[in-house]
């Protein structure tokens, strides 16, 4: 889990486990980092471990984010995340598109 | 007051839930019909797989998930569950166990090699089956004409996910069914700063293209059915979707995401609210609202777990206050103020009462002990070929939480010898007439102030005489002394005493019985034998509830004061003079029976003179009576046990101390110890007379 605040935006990179057994601790450290700058970009591709926690928090975050005004992007899911979003029902690109806000550059 | 580690938590639940798989498949050995059974095993083992995946632990997730899914057709009911089965089952069950309990000594050849075997005999009874199987694919056959799916919106209670249940494998296994549409509901998930992470927000409309069954769906639900709003109704005449079904996306290897366009998603604005069926009946009336949080508080309210040493704690906590209360009370009877000494019979009012509470909420029932054999007595019948049943009662017994732990032991040896020395071969069984399979009781139940723990088989019985010649040669006994059966018998709990023939890795050794004497009689228990040659042997353990605090009857011997437990007291009588006349014999008349007695001030070597009255204390241990001579029964006493120092350890008619009201300790006595003590001094008695 990093905080990376030299660059421009705040880029936070997800912990490898983010499941039910460690999702409280992402959940602070995505709190936290939503409290800091405009522009948020969370980078997922360390994701080893996801549940049905994993992908509620990061549709929270997204929603939180477009409520608030504050842009919030993913970026590179991990296969791990994908598999547990196909598993979730999200079978399809454009369904996480439609969640998710992706940078695309970086999936 | 620390957290308990959560780890620590799931490996306690897991050891509990042991215990339910392993009696469920024991119980199956015995009742392969029983579907109860099977569904224990299968939430037994779900849980397991839940919980092991949320602590971290995910050898044991994915070992328990292959576990279940070899054993899936015997909760489809395919395959009956034979004794093999059961036993790699158990096999598999222990193996989970280490990988819980102690992950080092494991190796994933043996779990490797476990499976193999679990699916041989799974696969191997394949053909055995095949009206089921027929059955099963007519219920999962399309319909063809009306029905061709169903439409399912799903909505699992907040706390689903702490539970270990993990609803994507519920949707997996649903899409096992048939083509499967899933779509997740995500209105439901709030924002960050509203948000429990651990809960569960998301809800699913599902549209399964099967004709299948409703129990089908019913089955893949089964272990989280309290804890699921499922609204279930038939869809009809509707096309398969065009997207790729998820099972299928399932099974693909992983790869980038299959750009599959998006159905158009008629999202519910309401849970199917113009059609809500009830679960288990698509076309009935809907069922009555359910009322998850009335239900979670009755949850809530059934148990508490806490962790064993804080009862241990309290246990302390009360014992002193016990003994503070007795001060008081002591010194209020010393003064003259009359509220004090109200306040003071207050305090002793709720002393007494807080004590029982406590040690109420210190008995576990000796069910949870019980539990553990039937596994002995299975591995065992095997390992030796001797059939046995093994039967237990009075499970829902309660005894002290420290009890059951010190009991484990004795009644693993107890069982042991029954079945390798007690229960008969089969031949020699059919010999005698008898059914092939022994048998094998444990029983509790409470007697007064005791429990009653006994251990009977329906085997050969002692050989009396085979004891008797063992004795013989070990010098035990003069060669044609005068002994009864039960005397002869009480060699066996003799150290190094054994009458097998041969040594086993089970028994003969001579090692044991003795052992089993000891940690009972250190649990101020008694043992007991009784056996009936050809018909079978019952040990008979009495034991006190509680080894923290006793009712004691205070006695004072010369200057000292001392303590008998008053379980042990059946009743106090004068010491007459005709008594008195009788030193030198030390026997007394207790309507026309003999009790010896000893007098405890030559015990205790007591200084200055007796009183002029003296007192006896009539005191038993299971058909053994003795007689204690005290100058003084002061009264009932409520009685702390505190154990002694190390350096008194060899001073074995003490088994501990208490503190009384006026501060001054006083030693209690053990019983067991005093009755063997003055059983030898009879036998030598009979000696001298002899002689």
């Amino acid at each position: 889990m990093a905080l990376n605040p030299s660059e421009p935006k705040w880029s936070l990179r997800l912990p490898a486990d983010c499941s039910i057994a460690a999702i409280r601790s992402v959940y602070e450290l995505i709190r936290e980092a939503f409290g800091r700058q405009e522009r948020l970009e969370i980078d997922c591709s360390s994701v080893d471990k996801a549940d049905v926690t994993s992908i509620q928090l990061l549709l929270s975050t997204a929603k939180t984010g477009e409520a608030q005004g504050r842009p919030v992007v993913l970026t590179s899911f991990s296969q791990s995340l994908r598999n547990t979003l196909r598993r979730a029902g999200f079978t399809s690109e454009a369904m996480i598109d439609q969640h998710f806000p992706q940078k695309k550059d970086g999936t | 007051m620390s957290a308990m580690d959560p780890t620590e938590v799931f490996r306690q639940e897991a050891s509990e839930l042991f215990e339910v798989l392993e009696g469920a498949l024991l119980d199956l050995g015995q009742r392969p019909d029983d579907r109860e059974l099977v569904d224990s095993a299968f939430r037994a083992l779900h849980t397991i797989k839940g919980s092991g995946a949320m602590f971290g632990f995910d050898k044991v997730a994915s070992f328990t998930h292959e576990f279940e899914t070899a054993f899936d057709r015997v909760r489809k009911g395919e395959i009956k569950p034979t004794q093999e089965l059961i036993s790699v089952a158990l096999a598999a069950k222990d193996y989970i166990r280490a990988l819980i309990e102690d992950p080092q000594s494991t190796d994933d050849i043996i779990g490797e090699a476990i499976l193999d075997d679990l699916k041989r005999f799974v696969s191997a009874d394949r053909s055995d089956a095949p009206v089921v199987e027929i059955a099963e694919a007519a219920s999962l056959a399309p319909a063809g004409s009306k029905q061709a799916g169903w439409h399912l919106y799903l909505e699992f209670e907040s706390h689903i996910l702490r539970n270990g249940s993990n609803p994507l494998d519920l949707l997996e296994d649903l899409c096992k069914l048939g083509p499967c549409f899933v779509v997740p509901v995500t209105d439901g998930v709030p924002f960050l700063d509203e948000m429990e992470p651990e809960d569960c927000y998301l809800k699913w409309d599902v549209k399964l293209h099967a004709a299948c069954d409703k129990d089908a769906i019913d089955d893949v639900f089964m272990f989280v059915q309290d804890e699921l709003k499922l609204t279930l109704s038939p869809l009809e005449h509707v096309e398969p979707p065009a997207p790729a079904p998820l099972f299928q996306l399932l099974d693909e290897e992983p790869g980038p995401m299959a750009e599959t366009p998006v159905p158009p998603v008629e999202l519910p604005a309401a849970p199917v609210a113009d059609q809500p069926v009830a679960k288990s009946e698509p076309k009935s009336e809907p069922r009555p609202e359910p009322k998850p949080e009335a239900k979670r508080e009755e949850r809530g309210i059934a148990t508490v777990r806490v962790q064993a040493e804080r009862l241990d704690e309290l246990m302390d906590r009360v014992g002193e206050l016990v003994i503070a209360q007795a001060r008081l009370t002591q010194l209020a009877a010393s003064g003259s103020d009359l509220s004090i000494k109200m306040i003071a019979e207050e305090i002793e009012r709720l002393a007494s009462s807080l004590r029982d509470t406590t040690i109420g909420a210190r008995m576990v029932p000796i069910g949870s002990l019980f539990g553990r054999f039937r596994r002995l007595v299975h591995d065992l019948s095997r390992d030796l070929s001797k059939p046995v049943e093994f039967v237990t009662t009075g499970e829902d017994t309660e005894l002290d939480k420290t009890m059951i732990e010190c009991l484990a032991d004795p009644l693993v040896h107890l069982i042991r010898n029954a079945i390798d020395h007690g229960i008969e071969d089969t031949a020699t069984r059919a010999a005698n007439g008898k059914a092939e399979q022994g048998r094998i009781e444990l029983a509790a139940v409470h007697s007064g102030a005791q429990v009653l723990v006994t251990v009977k088989d329906n085997g050969g019985g002692l050989n009396t005489a085979r004891i008797r010649a063992k004795a013989e040669e070990q010098g035990l006994i003069a060669a044609g002394a005068v002994l009864t059966d039960h005397e002869i018998h009480q060699f066996l709990f003799h150290p190094g005493f054994s009458t097998a023939q041969t040594i086993s890795a089970l028994s003969g050794r001579g090692v044991g019985m003795d052992v089993v004497k000891r940690t009972i009689e250190n649990m101020r228990g008694t043992i007991d034998l009784s056996t009936r040659p050809g018909q079978g042997t019952t040990v008979t353990l009495r034991l006190p509830l509680t080894l923290a605090i006793i009712e004691g009857l205070l006695i004072r011997v010369g200057e000292g004061r001392y303590i008998i437990p008053l379980s042990a007291v059946e009743e106090c009588v004068e010491l007459t003079a005709e008594d008195e006349r009788s030193r030198g014999r030390n026997f007394l008349n207790v309507r026309g029976n003999l009790v010896p007695f000893l007098r405890l001030r030559e015990i205790m070597s007591s200084s200055g003179s007796p009183d002029k009255h003296q007192k006896t204390i009539i005191i038993s241990t299971g058909e053994s009576r003795v007689g204690l001579v005290a100058d003084q029964i002061i009264g009932n006493h409520q009685t702390v046990i505190k154990s002694l120092s190390k350096l008194h350890s060899d001073v074995t008619i003490f088994s501990g101390a208490t503190i009384l009201g006026d501060g001054t300790a006083a030693l209690i006595l053990d019983v067991a110890q005093l009755v063997s003590l003055a059983q030898s001094k009879v036998e030598k008695q009979h000696i001298n007379e002899a002689a």
